[in-house]
């Protein structure tokens, strides 16, 4: 059964053809990348295209073609899965000829921005529920754009087509009639006038060439707003920091590094046009205002302890220009953690600094940024303590003392508050949104406070017993942070998706605030987050292929109304082989982790694992019965299709996460925090935090780690399995988080030498480490790995290094084994059980 | 020795000095006995002894003094209180007659004792300023609070409390930045809210790391109240850059004023730490308070602050409330011990008399000023910190004040800007005027001119007159932090005898102006309860008995009616009291009332009988020295300057002719050097006047004809009004100027107590 191109060689033998360095140059080792050869000519980096197998099968050629999807079932019991298979870009879009008015390599988004769980569409509703396939899009449309990206073409002119009956933006897919005077819009099909403008160069007041405009050019596309897009003057980037400063915080190292941070970001936070506002408001069991008139050496501080009843001390001057102000601004970041170095106050007022910064900025709009180390004890929101490890892992109820309050381990998932959801909606009300940096060695009860940051547009960050004696917790939260302040986050955002006729956005999940049915508020857009809409097919749909279009209308951060067009097109099929052909396994697994989550908020932790199995099983199932020749009856193989082969490992790392995984040994904050994670990270991040890759270091190929054309070559993932771990090795093993190097008990000394300079394994400690750079090729080779998983991902991430002792600390080796996702862990099944176990209930089920 | 040498030498003067025997004569006497008594009264050749005072066994506890029975043989003395005999202690072993202790001299009557046990704390000034005033007049303030630092002792412990729409307490010790913890204006903080707010107390601390003990500034009141020499640097610069209270205030609103919080925030600060330790809270009120608890009017301007018709007609909304808030305060300060001073600087009112019980139950100081610019307040703030002759702050803290008398004699109250200490002992008596039920008293604060009036009643079995010759003691006991820290103990013990009924030596111990004042101060304490016309009634009834009882008359002749020398100006006094501004209020606002009245009870008899009775003095070219005129309206001339001190005012009044000459710039042309005189001298003396005054007066310097000179007229008594012809027949021209009051003029009020005293028909 065994691909023998995924046979492992020893160290020694490291020229085996097989170790020809998987990964392509130019290519990020990424979910997001579309089958689309020219998005592949990246001028910037240069250099010639490598032909890459996976993607040949694929390609532009095809699209015209308007071929059918290929098909072809596979056994799952027969193979091994292959990593290397996730990177598979998604099954090809085969639109009808003629779909588009231009053809052009852009005129579909990129799966990066906008992908589906299928990329073909039934056309009725019984198909899809008969095909057992959960439709569903999967979008990050603000994913931030990195250098040799292709850029989003920006149309300023204000000239703005938009179908009079459905409000949808005029795309590559409408037609044009009467002579080009008119076009009929591919939603609704109504026809509208063309603008008078269209066709018209306003700046060189000439006649314009109507097949170059962007919009008709391009699937992603922003128009700068006319007047009536705004309901006001475009908001500032407004920033509040609410800093803990509580005993526990100042310990920590918290306070410094967050003031630091913040001062060494000020000329990365957006502040274009210098119309920037910035605030800190220090808390513990009282809260810290600063008065930041500009020119100040020290910036008188206000204490508020009133925590019931929370108030601004101070008219102006709390929320200052940052450039104007920035004197006094970095005079307080500089002397921060200094004002409250001698304090023993314990901490606690969350929410009153929370009121406190929302009535600063509600008039505005913008960010509070929280950072805390300490459990809200105080005020609004406050908080009890009701995490007892008894009950995690079961399904036994603890009561709260003199409370008339019990918990069981999944309502430890729930919001303990209301406060949590109040303030949220007064925040996305107001445009202000909230993230949260947690920082508490104890229990700081995450599935409460994410609430905020979840109905808010923000984002839950967690530093678990984070301490600046430890370098390496230091600058994980800098980068983390300060990548967060530099990014170009948009304000006061509201998203409208659109579809053609026939289809209907039922479901959206993600961090926003719901508006109304369909309109998602996002006090501020970040970027970088992921979204899953599910999708009904409410009516036959007529037309050969369907639209999916997002409008995103935002104010930049350099103070400009725009929108953005996110468009998806998608062919129409009445045949389930199609349908399972066109399958993104990708984007289906992104829907059943955001699914599952919502089920265990709905439900409970075990019907949402249920749930995974079920509807595998359930798919499984159909597939056998329609697509195999044994329907019916009993079957030794698990069929599924090719492009669908790595989805039941998929469910399994799911059913294996942290946020979802039974067990008795994960506290809540962590499984919240997984939870946070699964809800809003692009697949690009999410697929490895659900099947973390396996690396094998010690006998990697010469080019690994070394720089090819396109960057650092990365070795071949190995299955995330400890068959694959050799006693004498060194692996890594990384879920986009974490990074654990896994040494070998039999490891050479040569090989500790290499990496971490020391005489033997015996010298090496386990946990965090920041690995040394040693002048010899291997240390750099390895380091140079790390450096690229790092970096190679969109998202603020900076990942622990932890260094991972076959024979040493038991709990980490427990910690990073369970990575190993297609080992048997705790009662969960290994893969080869887990396919069992379907095979099972398949056969048992027709 | 006269009464002004007894005053001289004890600091008090009595209404009678000497008693009636019995209960029933006392009654006959009409004007209760009654001390005025000056506790801190500066006596230059008698400074402090440094020891500590003998004293009888408890309960009495009366302290051995010159009217102490004394065997130097047996080393005993006997007490004439409780007529207990107490050996003297072994360090009074070489006692002998010749060989006295200096409280055993008859001159120290009056003695003060430094006591060994220094006072735990030095002297805290609690600073209390508002900040919504224009940048004008909180430049001035500043600029007062900043040179006072430099005239209060190293030593003395400071805080800073700024307000406006919000209340903030500046923690002085706090050396990284300025800071202060901010109140909401609009809330009432209880007083635990209050200290777990400025982190009084050690609740929600990490445990200290063991070896490593809390940094003492980490919580507590020092970071707040720190000695000056320790935080005078960063204190100015706080108060040089003090700014406005940076809240927007609308075109048609006063500006938010949570005075009441930041009264109850210094009131509960001080209580934490500092009860029963000498503190000052020093108010700086530019207007009302308009926020939160302690409000007396909203902030729209259409609503006007209340008049003495409002309350009258109790249609204030904002002063019950308002009054009960700030007495709650007032009770819990002066529990304290910690004195509340009120000054202001604004034209309108700003609450006094919603806020008089915080100085009136702490003998705070109360100084009207029209604007904190004025040298109103900047002379009158900063003669607070005048010094005796060692540098010392003139100025008791925490003061308790025992009155002991001999059995004969009980206690009936006292009036003054104390609280009772609620010592219910044997000296207590059953009736009550003033603050009764008690034999001692609290007195936050004391100045050298502090005045108490102690009341009390003769109490003798019935049918069991005294024996001839006998007599009566009384011993007060002042303890006080005086400012250098240490703890004192000023006794006076006075003796007077009793005389039997009919004597002729009571009439004749009469000191009618200590008396008027003692009955000024009666009827202000009725007045603040009951209706002014009671109050007129009761003190004409009084008056009428009294002349009933001592003067001589044939019944039903009101010409015979004849008054001796020792009563003779007591009905002018009470003529005078009963137009006054402390009896007749409505041409007064209500918060000038209560300023006046808070100072009638602060002085001494000839400072209030100046209230009482202004003082006139004419100065013309005929005199060489200014006389003394009649307070009436016949001393208005042309060619004359007066100068009126009613000690709320000094005014300067230039007759006709002589402003007319002054303007045509006489006073500076050759050969009328003796005009420049004239007008220099009233100015000079004038200037005399300010020298030991407390609050500085108001200065006026007016015309005849001149709209200021409304003061002056005010204060006349009305001879020649606009509807009375002279009871003299018709005035001569020029002799006087008619004034348009309604009011009865001194004349016609003598010819009705005349009648009235003899029983004759009034018509
Ligand atoms: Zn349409
Ligand atoms: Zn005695």
């Amino acid at each position: 059964f065994i691909d023998p191109s995924l046979q492992q060689p020893a160290f020694e033998s490291q020229h085996q053809p097989q170790q020809v360095p998987y990964y392509q140059p130019g290519v990020d080792p990424s979910h997001v990348q579309p089958p689309n050869p020219t998005f592949y000519a990246q001028p910037t980096v240069g250099g010639p295209q490598m032909p890459n197998p996976n993607q040949l099968a694929s390609g532009f050629s095809q699209m015209s073609l308007g071929q059918k999807f290929n098909f072809q079932t596979v056994n799952l019991l027969a193979q091994l899965p292959d990593p290397r298979d996730l990177f598979r870009p998604p099954p090809d879009i085969q639109l009808p000829p003629n779909s588009s008015v231009i053809q052009s390599p852009y005129i579909n988004a990129d799966p990066s921005y906008k992908r589906s769980t299928m990329n073909a569409i039934p056309t009725t509703s019984s198909l899809l529920n008969k095909s057992k396939i959960p439709l569903g899009l999967v979008m990050a449309p603000y994913r931030t754009v990195k250098e040799g990206d292709d850029p989003v073409p920006v149309v300023t002119d204000h000239v703005i087509a938009r179908c009079r009956r459905c409000r949808s933006y005029i795309n590559p897919y409408v037609q044009f009639v009467e002579d080009g005077n008119r076009w009929k819009c591919c939603m609704c099909g109504v026809v509208n006038d063309v603008p008078q403008l269209f066709d018209w160069d306003q700046e060189n007041n000439t006649r314009a060439d109507r097949w170059s405009r962007a919009e008709l050019n391009h699937a992603v596309v922003e128009f700068t707003a006319p007047q009536e897009y705004m309901a006001r003057p475009p908001q500032p980037p407004v920033y509040v920091f609410l800093i803990d400063v509580s005993h526990d915080a100042i310990q920590s190292g918290m306070t410094s590094i967050a003031a630091q941070t913040i001062l060494e970001s000020l000329d990365r936070i957006p502040n274009e046009n210098s119309r920037t506002k910035v605030a800190v408001i220090g808390f513990d069991d009282s809260l810290y205002f600063f008065s930041l008139s500009p020119g100040l050496v020290d910036p008188p501080m206000m204490v508020v302890s009133d925590l019931e009843d929370v108030f601004l001390p101070a008219p102006n001057d709390i929320l200052v220009n940052l450039t104007e102000a920035r004197e006094s601004f970095e005079n307080l970041l500089r002397r921060f953690s200094k004002l409250f170095s001698d304090s023993a106050r314990l901490g606690g007022a969350v929410g009153p600094a929370l009121e406190a910064g929302f009535k600063l900025i509600q008039s505005l709009g913008g960010k509070l940024i929280l950072l805390s180390s300490s459990f809200p004890t105080f005020g609004a929101g406050a908080l009890k303590n009701r995490e007892d490890s008894k009950i995690l892992g079961t399904t036994k109820v603890k009561r709260l003392k003199n409370l008339s309050l019990s918990y069981q381990e999944s309502s430890l998932l729930q919001p303990a508050s209301p406060f949590y959801k109040t303030f949220a909606i007064s925040c996305a009300r107001a445009h202000v949104s909230v993230d949260m940096f947690l920082f508490s060695s104890a229990y700081t009860d995450i599935a409460s406070l994410s609430c905020l940051p979840r109905y808010t547009a923000g984002q839950t960050y967690f530093y678990p017993a984070f301490n600046t004696v430890r370098s390496e917790d230091a600058r994980k939260f800098a980068h983390e942070f300060s990548t967060i302040l530099a990014s170009p986050i948009a304000f006061e955002t509201i998203m409208r998706i659109r579809a053609t006729k026939g289809v209907r956005l039922s479901m959206f999940h993600g961090n926003f605030f719901i508006s109304s049915s369909d309109l998602l508020t996002l006090p501020t857009l970040p970027v970088d987050h992921s979204y899953v809409i599910e999708v009904q097919i409410e009516e036959t749909i007529t037309s050969p292929f369907v639209l999916f279009q997002t409008a995103l209308v935002i104010t930049t951060c350099f103070g400009e109304r725009r929108i953005r067009v996110v468009n998806l097109a998608l062919p129409t099929t009445s045949n389930m082989s199609d349908m399972y052909a066109s399958v993104d396994e990708i984007a289906l697994a992104s829907y059943f982790a955001t699914k599952s989550v919502e089920k265990t908020l709905s439900h409970k932790l075990e019907d949402a694992r249920e749930t995974i199995t079920n509807r595998l099983v359930e798919i499984l199932s159909t597939y056998k019965n329609t697509m195999t020749s044994s329907a019916g009856g009993a079957s030794s193989q698990l069929a599924i299709c090719d492009n669908m082969k790595m989805f039941p490992l998929l469910c399994l790392g799911l059913l294996k996460h942290v946020a979802i995984r039974q067990s008795g040994q994960i506290p809540s904050d962590l499984r919240a925090y997984g939870q946070a994670l699964l809800t809003t990270l692009p697949p690009q991040q999410l697929i490895p935090y659900i099947h973390p890759n396996l690396y094998s270091l010690h006998n990697m190929p010469p080019e690994a780690g070394t720089v090819g054309d396109y960057g650092v070559i990365l070795p071949a993932p190995l299955p995330p399995t400890s068959e694959k771990l050799e006693s004498y090795g060194l692996f890594l093993i990384e879920d986009s988080q974490n990074i654990f190097l896994w040494v070998g008990r039999e490891a050479v000394p040569q090989l500790i030498q290499d990496v971490f300079n020391l005489p033997s394994s015996a010298q090496l400690h386990s946990g965090k480490a920041t690995l040394p750079v040693l002048d010899n090729p291997f240390s750099i080779r390895v380091n140079a790995i790390i450096g690229k998983i790092r970096e190679m991902r969109r998202g603020p991430y900076w990942q622990h290094v932890y260094i991972v002792k076959e024979d040493g600390e038991p709990a980490l080796r427990l910690w990073a084994l369970s990575s190993l996702i297609m080992d048997r862990i705790e009662q969960l099944p290994n893969y080869q059980q887990y396919l069992s176990q379907l095979r099972e209930k398949v056969n048992g089920s027709s | 020795m006269n009464f002004e040498d007894v005053e001289e030498r004890d600091g008090l003067r009595l209404s009678w000095n000497v008693w009636p025997s019995s209960r029933v004569e006392a009654t006959r006497t009409v004007v209760p006995i009654a001390t005025l008594y000056t506790p801190l009264k500066i006596r230059e050749s008698l400074p402090p002894v440094l020891y500590e005072p003998v004293t009888c066994k408890p309960p009495c506890r009366a302290v051995l003094n010159p009217y102490c029975q004394i065997d130097v043989r047996g080393k005993l003395w006997i007490c004439p209180f409780c007529l207990t005999r107490n050996a003297f202690p072994p360090h009074y072993k070489d006692i002998s007659s010749s060989n006295l202790p200096a409280e055993l001299l008859p001159k120290y009557t009056t003695i003060e004792y430094t006591l060994s046990r220094p006072a735990p704390t030095p002297p805290i000034f609690l600073f209390v300023v508002d900040t919504c005033m224009d940048e004008e007049d909180l430049k001035a303030l500043r600029s007062a609070l900043v040179v006072s630092l430099s005239l209060l002792p190293p030593y003395a412990l400071i805080g800073l409390i700024t307000y406006g729409t919000m209340a903030q307490v500046h923690e002085l010790g706090y050396a990284e930045c300025p800071k202060s913890y901010v109140f909401r204006g609009g809330k009432e903080y209880s007083p635990k809210q209050i200290q777990e707010m400025l982190g009084l107390t050690a609740q929600n601390r990490a445990a200290p790391k063991p070896g490593q003990p809390l940094p003492p500034q980490a919580y507590g009141p020092a970071r707040f109240l720190l000695p000056i020499s320790q935080c005078e640097f960063q204190l100015t610069s706080i108060l040089e850059q003090l700014p406005r209270d940076p809240w927007p205030v609308a075109a048609d609103k006063r500006p938010l004023r949570c005075t009441g919080v930041a009264l109850s925030v210094a009131v509960g600060l001080l209580e934490a730490a500092f009860s029963g330790t000498g503190a000052r809270i020093m108010v700086f009120s530019g207007g009302p308070a308009t926020e939160g608890p302690g409000a007396v009017v909203g902030p729209e301007l259409r609503e006007p602050i209340r008049s003495h018709h409002d309350i009258e007609k109790d249609s204030v909304k904002h002063y019950k409330r308002a009054l009960k808030f700030y007495e709650g305060l007032a009770k819990r300060a002066s529990n304290n011990g910690h004195a509340v001073d009120l000054f202001t600087g604004c034209l309108d009112q700003i609450g006094l008399l919603e806020m008089k019980s915080l100085p009136n139950s702490t003998n705070g100081v109360m100084v009207l000023a029209d604007s904190f610019a004025t040298a109103i307040f900047k002379q009158s703030f900063l003669r607070i910190f005048d010094k005796d002759e060692e540098g010392n702050l003139q100025m008791g803290f925490n003061a308790t004040f025992d009155v002991q008398t001999t059995k004969e004699l009980k206690v009936s109250g006292l009036i003054g800007h104390a609280i009772s200490a609620n010592k219910k002992s044997a000296c207590v008596g059953e009736t009550e005027i003033g603050i009764g039920q008690t034999s001692a008293w609290k007195i936050c604060s004391l100045t050298p001119r502090t005045s108490q009036a102690v009341y009390f009643e003769v109490v003798t079995p019935a049918g069991q007159p005294l024996q001839p010759g006998s007599r009566g003691l009384i011993q007060f006991v002042t303890h006080y932090q005086h400012a250098s820290g240490q703890m004192r103990l000023r006794v006076t013990t006075i003796a007077r005898n009793f005389a039997e009924a009919g004597s002729m030596t009571i009439g004749q111990s009469f000191d009618q102006e200590a008396a008027a004042v003692l009955i000024a101060r009666i009827a202000v304490f009725k007045a603040e309860i009951d209706d002014s016309p009671d109050v007129l009634r009761w003190l004409d009834r009084m008056l009428i008995r009294l002349c009933q009882k001592f003067a001589d008359y044939r019944k039903e002749d009101p010409n015979s009616f004849r008054l001796s020398d020792n009563f003779s100006i007591y009905p002018q006094f009470m003529f005078h009291l009963r137009r006054s501004q402390f009896l007749q209020v409505f041409n007064n606002s209500p918060d000038e009332t209560a300023f006046y009245r808070h100072i009638l009870n602060e002085e001494d008899v000839n400072n209030s009988l100046i209230m009482i009775q202004p003082t006139l003095m004419s100065y013309t070219f005929d005199q060489t020295a200014p006389q003394p005129v009649l307070l009436d309206s016949v001393s208005i001339k042309p060619d004359v300057i007066l100068l009126l001190d009613t000690f709320f005012h000094i005014l300067i009044f230039h007759g006709e002719t002589i402003a007319q000459w002054r303007n045509a710039g006489y006073q500076d042309q050759e050969g009328y050097e003796n005009f420049k005189e004239l007008l220099e001298k009233p100015v000079e003396d004038a200037q005399d006047l300010f020298a030991d005054r407390f609050p500085i007066p108001r200065y006026v310097v007016c015309d005849q004809g001149g709209s200021q000179a409304r003061f002056l007229l005010s204060k006349l008594n009305p001879s020649t009004t606009h509807i009375s012809t002279s009871m003299y027949g018709t005035m001569p021209a020029g002799a006087g100027q008619a004034i348009f009051t309604d009011d009865v003029s001194l004349q016609v009020f003598m010819e009705h107590l005349k009648r009235l005293a003899v029983g004759a028909q009034t018509n």
